[in-house]
């Protein structure tokens, strides 16, 4: 590694990732700080909420019945229109899914032991979900993604967001026990 | 040296002096020792390196070897004003530091490898082993700090204020002192490197006010980042260093071997599903 050509821009590089990291680490301080935010606080899927609404309006009998009394013309910008909610609501999932991927990073960050190969695993899992978010965002954008599919992939995170709740119900109970616990010795 | 490098010289020294008063006021050796002994080996091997120029002259041999000297021990306390950077945080998370500093610690002994087999490589000059050796702790000591802000945004933490500006500094001059160690020894390695191994004396000597001012122009930008970067720090230090916030309360150790599986199956199964949604 003795030529300029790789020193000087690796040195540039990294002084760039450093500046970057340093500033968006600043923005999303006040939100993730384990320090000062209560594990019961963090939200787990505020977008599946509106998964029942999103589910009528993406429905194949609604598409079906659009497509039977509407013009052609109306039911075309009625799919666009639909095609940018289900876009936005797939965003909202992402939200959903990071903030619960959040819940594992505090829950590692606050536990006296943990796993590299638990640790790895996440990160992986990171790293591949934001990969193929975008892949499918894509598919949703250029309108060759059945609908129905998306609705399957709601019901997961809907799950998903249950399963953390119940987590993070016992959470608080453990945490309230520990406090309890050092009170009273 | 030029009247402009006398005047750098005298600045940084200033400066020098004035963040070792700041640190002695703020009593930093208390949360920062090793940031503190850092800063107060600079200012001496200044000190130390401005007798032996009076003493040998500028030229010699013993100031030659005073100052490649220098340079490493100056890298070598910066290492550990590094290292406490990075365990002033997350010392109090017992789970991540654990698994961080072996990291750390991997990624140093890699970038120290990498560092003497660089080093082995080069001509048989001593200052040419210090610029490499000192060159290559300077690119691991920006990727450390990297990969620790890196460790602290994924977990949702943040350095304090006056850490995030220490690591600033470091993380400015070790940059700047790297390409221009680069670009130095690119000089010296591969331009001059057969002028100063045969024997061409003689071209040497014509080559030599060249050399100077290559060395001169080094000098006055190494030393305008290096005032820059204390001033900075003086700069953060201006305010008294806040109390070390205490110790965060920790889960039970339970809760993160029942859940942490939990969550990564889910995070997976929901990765499959997008994938069944690509599939055509």
């Amino acid at each position: 590694m003795n030529q300029p050509v790789v020193i000087i821009p690796l040195a540039i590089a990294l002084v760039g990732i450093f500046l970057w990291i340093l500033s968006s680490g600043r923005k999303s301080q006040k939100t993730i700080d384990p320090s000062f935010l209560s594990i019961d606080a963090l939200p787990t899927a505020t977008h599946y909420g509106y998964f029942p609404q999103i589910r009528q309006a993406l429905s194949i009998a609604d598409t079906n019945y659009l497509r039977k009394n509407a013009p052609p013309h109306v039911v075309k910008q009625a799919l666009r229109e639909r095609r940018a909610v289900a876009r936005g609501f797939l965003k909202g999932l992402r939200e959903d899914f990071s903030n619960l991927s959040r819940l594992g990073r505090m829950i590692a960050a606050l536990s006296p032991e943990i796993s590299h190969k638990q640790e790895t695993e996440r990160l992986v899992l990171s790293f591949k979900f934001q990969i193929l978010y975008r892949l499918v965002w894509l598919r949703l954008a250029a309108g060759n993604l059945p609908l129905e599919q998306l609705e399957q992939l709601t019901g997961l995170v809907g799950r998903l967001a249950t399963r953390m709740d119940e987590a993070m119900a016992e959470i608080s109970a453990l945490s309230a026990g520990q406090t309890a616990t050092g009170l009273g010795a | 040296m030029n009247h402009l490098e006398i005047f750098l010289s005298w600045s940084t020294f200033a400066f020098q002096l004035t963040l070792c008063a700041f640190l002695y006021a703020r009593k930093a050796q208390r949360t920062l020792p090793f940031f503190t002994a850092y800063a107060i080996v600079i200012l001496l091997n200044m000190i130390w390196l401005w007798f032996v120029y009076q003493v040998f002259g500028f030229l010699s041999a013993a100031a030659y070897y005073c100052y490649w000297i220098s340079i490493l021990v100056n890298a070598g306390m910066r290492s550990l004003a590094i290292a406490e950077l990075c365990r002033f945080k997350l010392g109090g998370y017992r789970g991540i530091w654990g698994l961080v500093w072996r990291a750390l610690a991997g990624l140093s002994a890699l970038f120290l490898l990498h560092a003497a087999i660089d080093t082995w490589g080069q001509p048989n000059r001593f200052a040419i082993y210090s610029l490499t050796l000192d060159r290559d702790l300077e690119i691991a000591s920006v990727a450390i700090l990297a990969v620790l802000l890196l460790v602290h945004n994924y977990y949702g933490l943040s350095l304090e204020p006056l850490q995030r500006t220490i690591a600033i500094g470091i993380c400015f001059i070790a940059a700047t002192d790297a390409i221009g160690y680069t670009v130095l020894q690119h000089l010296y390695t591969g331009f001059l490197f057969p002028i100063l191994s045969g024997d061409h004396s003689s071209l040497w000597r014509d080559l030599l006010p060249y050399s100077v001012r290559i060395n001169d122009l080094w000098s006055t930008v190494h030393l305008s980042c290096f005032m820059f970067t204390i001033g900075i720090w003086c700069y953060a230090l201006r305010k008294p260093i806040p109390a070390r916030a205490e110790a965060p309360e920790l889960l039970p150790s339970d809760v993160y071997r029942e859940l942490s599986p939990a969550i990564n199956m889910r995070l997976s199964t929901f990765n499959d599903r997008l994938v069944e949604l690509l599939k055509p």
